[in-house]
């Protein structure tokens, strides 16, 4: 009897403790979702009332050169970002774990951009990348216009990416490398393997969880960027640094189109899912080929 | 053999050394544009045409700080918006996750694991995703360019704390739980007794990472706030920037105000901060 009071008094508990949550879940995640669905087929301009459309705003996004142009445009800064910022913050790491003495010390100072809101060190990037007063300029001795030369503005930006985030993948890859055992490592070493060999035939394969995560949350939060971009170019030159999410801001708040930002967002969405499942296929493959 | 045990150590010094090479230059490439940008600040902009970008200011000059906490710009109010928001967002956040990954690990009702799951799954949404519909909703809520605007969305949890929070308490032993059940426990005493002292460097780990996201939280605000009221200090330096486009003393010294304060928070919880995201990538 009172085992069953007991019972009914736990769920009643476990309920009540997960209500403040479950609420905030649902009405600031679930359903956002629904309404972006819905949102894309109607036609806001933040002003007059909504007016469904059908699917034109899919059709007009979908046919959109720009909206293409946009999506290239956050690929390649994907592909700028990701593989250098892997490949640094993999040396990074490997250098830190020598057990040598201050890789404590360099190891904090390499997070320090990370904790740093982006949009402020974008701006200070701003001025070091100006082509008047600026430091890199004066560092050089050139004259060269970083951010406003198309050619240049996109890596401009990845490479303060890759420079405020290298420190805290590093960390990812410090607490892998410590997982593996050192009897591996050391059986190889007195087969004769030379530590490259040891590094590409052990300690990388014995990474592959933390390589699958890095390479997973680097690809989704660059395909996200924003912050950095607001800084220091706003899309410009000529659309050269247009990532989509600065294309579904600029939808939304400054061209007041929110049917199609809603379908921008979607397509996003889409992609983020797709690019996330593709990374999984492909590491459980290699995985269970190498058990196999 | 001897001279075989010296060749290995000189080579040993060597590799040694050129670490070291790669390790400092990686660590001025990280704090250069820092030590520049704090320097430029202290200058006037006569003194960052004149001399050259990298020398030092002399004489050093507050007048941009002075000038951003003056009457026109207001940046000690935007500082002390964006304080409040992250306490109330770190309270409210803290708190009710704690709550919800309390039911998720130590209670047992009906739907557990299928809510558990819900929880999961929506840490697959992207914040680029819900920016639109979410602005949309607090328009119609008229909560735009309020204070509840900007922590609404925020304030009942996150469920990735809900999930690292899961795990941590999971890892308590059942025993001690049992114990203080038949003590006559009921679940709110062992969680504020038990649960929670066991868990402080969890906890400590969720508060910093909330206050650093918060505290840089920019697309957002920009949003959802208009004009000064409710400005907070990432949207504050952007339009000082628009607004003073080329006057780059002052936005050095508003970027300095911008950081500074996450930079003291992270110098002093550094240990735990660097531990603890290994710990947040894996279980």
């Amino acid at each position: 009897m009172s085992r069953r009071s007991g019972r009914a008094g736990e769920a009643l508990a476990g309920y009540a403790m997960l209500a403040p949550s479950l609420f905030g879940l649902l009405a600031f995640l679930a359903v956002p979702i629904g309404v972006v669905v819905w949102l894309s087929f109607q036609n806001w301009d933040l002003i007059a009332p909504l007016r469904p459309v059908g699917l034109a705003n899919w059709r007009d996004v979908l046919t959109d050169p720009d909206f293409g142009h946009a999506l290239l445009v956050t690929a390649l800064f994907a592909l700028m970002v990701v593989p250098v910022q892997t490949a640094l913050a993999l040396l990074l790491a490997v250098l830190l774990t020598r057990g040598l003495p201050g890789s404590a010390l360099f190891r904090v100072i390499y997070v320090i951009p990370w904790v740093c809101a982006p949009l402020a060190l974008g701006l200070v990037w701003k001025w070091i990348f100006a082509p008047s007063y600026g430091a890199l300029n004066a560092v050089l001795g050139t004259h060269t216009a970083w951010l406003t030369e198309p050619a240049l503005a996109l890596p401009a930006i990845a490479a303060v990416t890759i420079w405020s985030q290298v420190g805290y993948v590093t960390l990812f890859f410090i607490a892998g490398l410590s997982q593996i055992p050192d009897h591996l490592l050391e059986a190889a070493r007195v087969d004769g393997a030379g530590p490259v060999r040891v590094f590409f035939s052990i300690t990388l394969p014995l990474l592959r969880p933390t390589m699958f995560f890095v390479l997973v949350t680097s690809v989704i939060s660059a395909f996200q960027v924003f912050d950095t971009v607001y800084a220091l170019t706003q899309g410009g030159p000529q659309g050269a640094t247009d990532v989509v999410a600065y294309a579904i801001y600029h939808e939304a708040f400054t061209a007041f189109d929110l049917g199609h930002a809603a379908v921008m967002a979607l397509v996003l969405f889409a992609v983020l899912v797709v690019v996330t499942l593709a990374q999984q296929l492909y590491f459980r493959r290699r995985i269970s080929y190498e058990i196999g | 053999m001897r001279s075989d045990e010296r060749r290995r150590r000189v080579r040993g010094a060597l590799a040694g050394a050129s670490v070291y090479l790669v390790l400092i230059a990686g660590a001025v490439l990280t704090l250069a544009p820092f030590v520049l940008s704090v320097m430029t600040s202290l200058k006037t902009s006569r003194q960052l045409a004149t001399e050259p970008a990298l020398a030092a200011p002399q004489p050093a000059t507050g007048r941009n700080y002075s000038a951003l906490f003056g009457a026109g710009e207001g940046f000690g109010h935007a500082l002390a918006v964006t304080a409040l928001v992250v306490v109330v967002v770190l309270i409210g956040q803290l708190s009710f996750s704690i709550l919800a990954a309390f039911a998720f690990a130590r209670l047992r009702f009906p739907g557990r694991d299928a809510l558990f799951w819900v929880y999961l799954a929506t840490l697959m949404i992207p914040p680029s995703v819900t920016l639109v519909p979410l602005y949309l909703m607090m328009t119609e809520a008229g909560l735009r360019n309020t204070f509840w605007g900007l922590v609404l969305p925020y304030l009942f949890g996150s469920p990735y704390a809900v999930f690292l929070l899961r795990e941590y308490f999971r890892g308590i032993p059942q025993d001690l739980v049992d114990a203080a059940r038949l003590d006559g426990a009921g679940p709110v005493r062992v969680l504020l007794q038990l649960v929670l002292p066991l868990s402080r460097p969890v906890i400590a780990t969720l508060a910093v990472i909330t206050v650093v996201t918060h505290w840089n939280n920019f697309i957002w605000p920009l949003i959802i706030t208009s004009g000064n009221t409710w400005q907070v200090v990432t949207v504050a330096t952007a339009s000082l920037q628009s607004q003073y486009n080329g006057n780059w003393t002052l936005v050095m010294a508003a970027t300095t105000l911008a950081i500074a304060p996450l930079l003291i928070v992270f110098l002093i919880f550094q240990r735990q901060i660097v531990r603890s995201i290994a710990i947040t990538g894996f279980r």
